[in-house]
């Protein structure tokens, strides 16, 4: 498969009041052509900074990019101007954001803001942008685009408005489409359409996708591969069968338990204890150990390298190291491990009869 | 079965009532509400289940119907000292924790406005210990009243609700999306308090929600609303099972689980409200298909429901 983005050892900090912020402490990772790469983790791990960093869209005054680099297309993303990265914004890296009633401008007809992107980068008319823009609607399902594309933002509904956005973000058929927690703020039913949608539309364009969610429900429904992070980095990263079936850090084995399944019924819901590493100081050795039950002495010592579980699977953690321990995942997690071919876990496929 | 602490009995909460723009909230709803339970009210955004919330609390002058609390009227005329009493038993636990806590208000003066209200404290010294004893029972420490809510994460600033909401020592809370602003890790804390607390203290709530599987978690029966209407009404483990009301299975079918396999095959069905096919003059209304089990349906479709489930069984 074409890799169409390179992120290599990315390390991002902010300049506060209180001191430096170690925000992206070394992200490595490719999106290949056509993909969906789910990023996930808790507020503060650095995820939608990671895209942000992504799209040159934060604050160059507090920000820094300390080390590593972006590659789309041969270009470094990290040493382009501001000139030359409006070319690419909007144009070949588009972005869907959470909140649908304050990414629109409210001052606009809709009609205006998704010809904006196609005037701007693309050789095409007034009437010819229009005429665009009403397929574009029509696209991503609205009803009667032809009269709504003279509306405002107010005269749609959330569900409504995220379609607008999505087919701003679709104007000039980007080749990367970054999705910031899209159906968030939105209702089960309403997510439901938005993430088919937006498959349907990845199928007919060949676009690779980010999203970045905290719904782990959401990434089995979306997602080729996974990419969880905590605390500025990647601790572990698979394929969606990988990640569900056969995780192997301790953060991903808390994230899968702790969100409640349909038919299980256990007394008391798993909660991963304490709070998210403070990023001003970063811990020296695995960010997680802190609140992790199978951490090792080394944990606090020295961060984990990056341990190869299979051809397209990687973690970060010493449980990994030949000399480490053998742990018993949580029964949940073993639960998961018996259906994947290739855990330690794995009890076959049963014969029904 | 167990007492009643809460009947509600045909709710209607309409807004800019006799106007064009007549909005009917909440549109004739009954249920009740059993001593030490959990119940669990759901729908989309819109289809009035805050507003649910919110009437039975008397935060809206409700429209029409009853709201009976412990066999007492909620609504209706009451003198100041009245409301006093009926407002120590109910308390709220709202979504947002960042709007919910005033800003310029230590976590102290926070938490003891109730008890100040109600005078429930005669010393200041007493004051302090009662608010120290409640940001433990939460999970917080004593250090923490003298700051303000600025400097506390969200699922902290649920906490100081919650802790605020049990001030004053109530038998029933009505948590509306005390979860939704919270991070999936977090989530899972703040549940697990409150099922705690309930085990102490024989808490009730009545626990509104859209994300359906922590309501299924937390909930002894579960509620389902659309547009104003209540659908369908049976116990937790019931609902998901075997769902009755289209509405309910298209919502069911809508939750993405964290399971690829599962989601590579699941078909999510869809909800057409024209499909009933309802004559006019047919009576919609409440009906218990099973024990326990209401749907909103007609006469007719209630024995074609009577019919399936009891062929299932």
């Amino acid at each position: 498969m074409e890799k169409i983005l390179e992120v290599k050892d990315l390390q991002l900090s902010f300049h506060t009041f209180a001191g430096e912020v170690k925000a992206i402490r070394g992200v490595n990772f490719d999106l290949l052509k056509g993909e969906t790469l789910a990023i996930v983790g808790e507020s503060g791990s650095g995820k939608s900074v990671t895209t942000k960093a992504i799209m040159r869209l934060l604050p160059e005054s507090s920000s820094e990019f300390k080390s590593g680099e972006i590659l789309f297309n041969g270009k470094d993303l990290t040493k382009l101007t501001d000139k030359e990265m409006q070319k690419i914004r909007g144009k070949d890296i588009s972005m869907i954001f959470q909140d649908p009633m304050t990414s629109l401008n409210p001052t606009m007809t809709i009609g205006r803001q998704i010809t904006e992107p196609l005037l701007k980068h693309q050789k095409v008319g007034k009437t010819e942008a229009k005429k665009i823009a009403v397929d574009l609607l029509r696209m991503v399902g609205m009803p009667k685009p032809e009269l709504r594309i003279k509306q405002y933002p107010h005269q749609f509904s959330g569900g409504q408005r995220q379609r607008i956005v999505i087919a701003i973000a679709l104007a000039c058929n980007p080749q990367i489409l970054i999705a910031d927690e899209p159906t968030t703020a939105l209702d089960v039913t309403i997510q439901a359409q938005i993430l088919e949608l937006m498959k349907d539309l990845q199928k007919k364009i060949d676009t690779s996708i980010i999203f970045i969610t905290h719904d782990l429900g959401v990434v089995a429904n979306v997602a080729d591969r996974v990419a969880v992070m905590y605390g500025g980095r990647i601790v572990e990263m698979g394929t969606v069968d990988e990640i569900f079936y056969n995780p192997q850090h301790p953060y991903t084995w808390g994230l899968l338990s702790s969100m409640p399944s349909l038919d299980t019924a256990e007394e008391k819901l798993y909660a991963i204890p304490g709070t998210p590493p403070d990023l001003l100081d970063p811990p020296k050795g695995d960010a997680f150990a802190l609140r992790s039950e199978y951490a090792l002495a080394i944990d606090m010592e020295q961060a984990p390298p990056v341990f190869q579980v299979s051809d397209t699977h990687f973690a970060s953690t010493w449980l990994l190291h030949p000399d480490a321990p053998k742990v018993e995942p949580p029964l949940s997690i073993i639960e998961r491990m018996k259906k994947f071919p290739g855990s330690r876990y794995y009890e076959g496929v049963r014969t029904n009869g | 079965m167990a007492e009643k602490l809460l009947e509600i009995k045909n709710l209607k909460q309409y807004f800019n009532q006799g106007k064009a723009n007549e909005v009917r909230a909440v549109d004739d709803i009954s249920f009740d509400i059993y001593r030490g339970e959990t119940l669990g009210l759901v729908g989309e955004s819109g289809c009035g289940k805050s507003t649910t919330g919110r009437s039975i609390i008397r935060l809206y002058d409700a429209t029409a119907g009853e709201v009976k609390f412990n066999g007492v009227s909620v609504h209706g005329k009451k003198s100041k000292s009245d409301l006093k009493i009926f407002n120590r038993k109910m308390q709220m636990i709202f979504q947002d924790p960042y709007a919910s806590l005033n800003p310029r208000m230590k976590v102290l003066d926070i938490i003891a406005e109730g008890l100040d209200i109600h005078g429930l404290t005669k010393s200041s010294k007493e004051r302090k210990d009662r608010v120290h004893e409640l940001l433990e029972t939460v999970g917080l420490n004593k250090e923490h009243a003298n700051r303000y809510p600025h400097e506390f994460s969200g699922g902290q600033r649920q906490r100081l609700g919650i802790a605020r909401a049990l001030a004053v020592e109530p038998e029933f809370i009505i948590a509306d999306e005390p979860i939704s602003a919270l991070d999936v890790s977090i989530q899972a804390q703040v549940v697990n308090l409150l099922k705690e607390l309930q085990e102490e203290k024989g808490l009730t709530y009545l626990f509104i929600a859209h994300d359906l599987s922590m309501v299924k978690y937390i909930s002894d029966r579960i509620g389902v609303m659309y547009f104003g209407k209540l659908v369908e009404l049976a116990p937790a483990e019931e609902l998901y099972n075997n769902p009755l009301h289209p509405y309910t299975q298209s919502l069911l079918s809508a939750i993405p689980l964290p399971d690829p396999n599962y989601e590579r095959t699941r078909v999510r069905k869809s909800y057409d409200p024209t499909s009933h096919n309802y004559e006019d003059g047919e009576e919609i209304a409440m009906r218990e298909v099973t024990p326990g089990h209401f749907v909103f349906c007609s006469a007719r479709e209630f024995e074609s429901l009577k019919l399936t489930s009891a062929a299932r069984v």
